[in-house]
């Protein structure tokens, strides 16, 4: 982290396992306030495991990570911890939209149903949110009618509806076809523009360049190299950095 | 032909009786109580079926292993047997006599309810995993996730599976007759016993009646999934192709 950003999220050297899998290892490293972090890596290295645990979809066995100064995995109550995550906006690789529920009623069940906020309330930010990622046609339309690229529009104008201080966003382009990833990226554009704090595992090369303040690459359940954009894709120093890089740019 | 008149016969004359039993001297009985078991029982079974799929679902063994037992009860045991156990052995538990419309209600209804649990578990199961991550992502508790993301799509899904379940329920109450519950079978028994020479136009009445109660309740179901499927799947001017409606609701992986 910058030295002049407050911290927004920390892990500490934060360990977990699947089984005997060791799948984050001494993971110690800071996101600051309004900052965008890429979090690449090869598969199978951690990255969705390591941007799950921030909201506690998955469980550590170690360490610790505070969110907006709060440990997100001390002993807390369900209730406490629902508060905390309703605060993380989280964008997935499949979308996960609510296929019952129109595009309006996707983003606004949660605001009702969560945080209680009225109906009409709740509509009218809905209706600016849809606006913002380009989708006020399409609020009635439910998501099997929508494209891939509308539906991640969609799920990140309902994560953006709980109001959360920082995103994190895990592939949110690698499940699209290549015409649709411009319209979900330039979505996330405006939202960095705007000081958002975001965590995105990507491997969206230009975005990264583009947008991200630093990027983290992983290795076998670590981040072995963090280095602002120019210097990670110019000059990685980690050989395994090196050899990623070289085969991202075969592909 | 002189077999429809027969049948024509028996109806004109015993109407009242297939209709409401001997009541006001009884017990409601006929086709009436059959109504009735089956709208109660149906209306106690479904709710039961789905608090005890989410039981099973639950992280704590104390509410799972109570499902999972009865479960295994319900498919192991003849419910005519459950039935007469509980019809003999209740009123020696408790102390003091229990009607037999209650008996059965609550018999048929826990019976079925094992049998309904069991396809909403599967319905909730079947749902992909992001979703429920999503809901807890976006700060659902565990309950809300079910109620407004889970259920609504897991129980459209399953509708033709509880369907049959509320059918095989209907079917079921005929054996209220065993432990004289005075509903339709029971009615058209005693029409046979006095009539003695003419079971089968007797048992043709009760067929048709039958179906034709299955048949209705079946009819409203098709309805209500066709108007669901239509409500989540409103074409607008935004909207682009429709999928059917099955699709639309388990599209997403
Ligand atoms: N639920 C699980 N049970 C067991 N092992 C798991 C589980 N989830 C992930 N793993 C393992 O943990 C390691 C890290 O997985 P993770 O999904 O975090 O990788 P990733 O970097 O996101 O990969 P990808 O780029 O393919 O998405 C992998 O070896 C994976 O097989
Ligand atoms: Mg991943």
């Amino acid at each position: 982290m910058e030295a002049s950003r407050p911290e927004m999220i920390g892990f500490n050297a934060v360990n977990k396992f699947y089984g005997s899998l060791a799948a984050l290892v001494d993971v110690t490293e800071q996101v600051g306030r309004g900052e965008v972090v890429v979090v690449c890596g090869p598969s199978g290295s951690g990255k969705s495991t390591l941007i799950r645990t921030v909201n506690r979809l998955e469980e550590i066995h170690s360490g610790s990570i505070a969110f907006d100064g709060r440990d997100v995995h001390a002993a807390m109550s369900s209730s406490q911890l629902n508060r905390l995550r309703s605060r993380i906006g989280f964008v997935f690789q499949s979308f996960n939209l609510f296929p019952h529920l129109s595009a309006l009623e996707n983003v606004m069940l949660s605001p009702v149903r969560v945080n209680g906020t009225p109906r009409a309330e709740a509509r009218e930010k809905a209706l600016a949110l849809l606006d913002r990622v380009g989708l006020s046609a399409k609020r009635d339309s439910f998501p099997s009618q929508l494209s891939g690229g509308q539906q991640q529009r969609v799920a990140i104008a309902r994560a953006l509806a709980m109001e959360p201080p920082a995103m994190l966003f895990d592939e949110p382009t690698s499940a699209l076809d290549p015409e649709m990833i411009g319209e979900v990226l330039s979505v996330m554009r405006g939202l960095a523009g705007d000081g958002m704090t975001m965590m995105c595992v990507t491997h969206e090369m230009a975005f990264a360049r583009d947008v991200a303040d630093r990027v983290w690459f992983m290795d076998e359940g670590r981040i072995v190299e963090t280095a602002p954009p120019d210097d990670f894709f110019g000059r990685p120093q980690h050989p395994r950095a090196q050899r990623f890089l070289s085969e991202l740019r075969v592909r | 032909m002189t077999m429809l008149a027969n049948i024509a016969d028996i109806v004109r004359e015993n109407w009242l009786l297939l209709l409401i039993g001997q009541y006001p001297n009884g017990p409601v009985g006929g086709i009436v109580a059959t109504l009735m078991l089956s709208a109660l029982g149906i209306g106690l079974a479904f709710p039961l079926g789905v608090v005890l799929a989410l039981a099973s679902l639950s992280p704590w063994r104390a509410l799972r292993w109570p499902v999972f037992a009865l479960i295994y009860l319900a498919r192991g045991i003849p419910l005519l047997l459950i039935i007469l156990w509980v019809y003999f052995l209740l009123p020696v538990l408790i102390g003091r006599n229990v009607p037999g419309f209650v008996t059965m209600l609550v018999t048929l209804s826990i019976y079925q309810a094992a049998f309904i649990s069991e396809i909403v578990r599967s319905g909730i199961q079947a749902l992909p995993r992001g979703q429920m991550d999503a809901a807890r992502a976006l700060g659902h508790s565990h309950l809300s996730a079910m109620r407004w993301v889970v259920l609504p799509q897991a129980l459209f899904n399953t509708i033709p599976s509880i369907l049959s379940q509320f059918v095989s329920t209907i079917k079921d109450t005929t054996l209220g007759y065993v432990i004289n519950v005075p509903e339709l079978t029971f009615a058209a028994g005693q029409i046979n016993n006095r009539l003695l020479t003419k079971p089968f136009e007797v048992y043709a009445i009760l067929a048709v009646a039958y179906f034709i109660v299955c048949w209705t309740l079946t009819w409203f179901a098709h309805e209500l999934e066709r108007r669901i499927a239509a409500s989540r799947t409103n074409v607008t001017a935004a909207g682009g192709a429709s999928l059917s409606p099955a699709r639309a609701a388990t599209a997403e992986v």
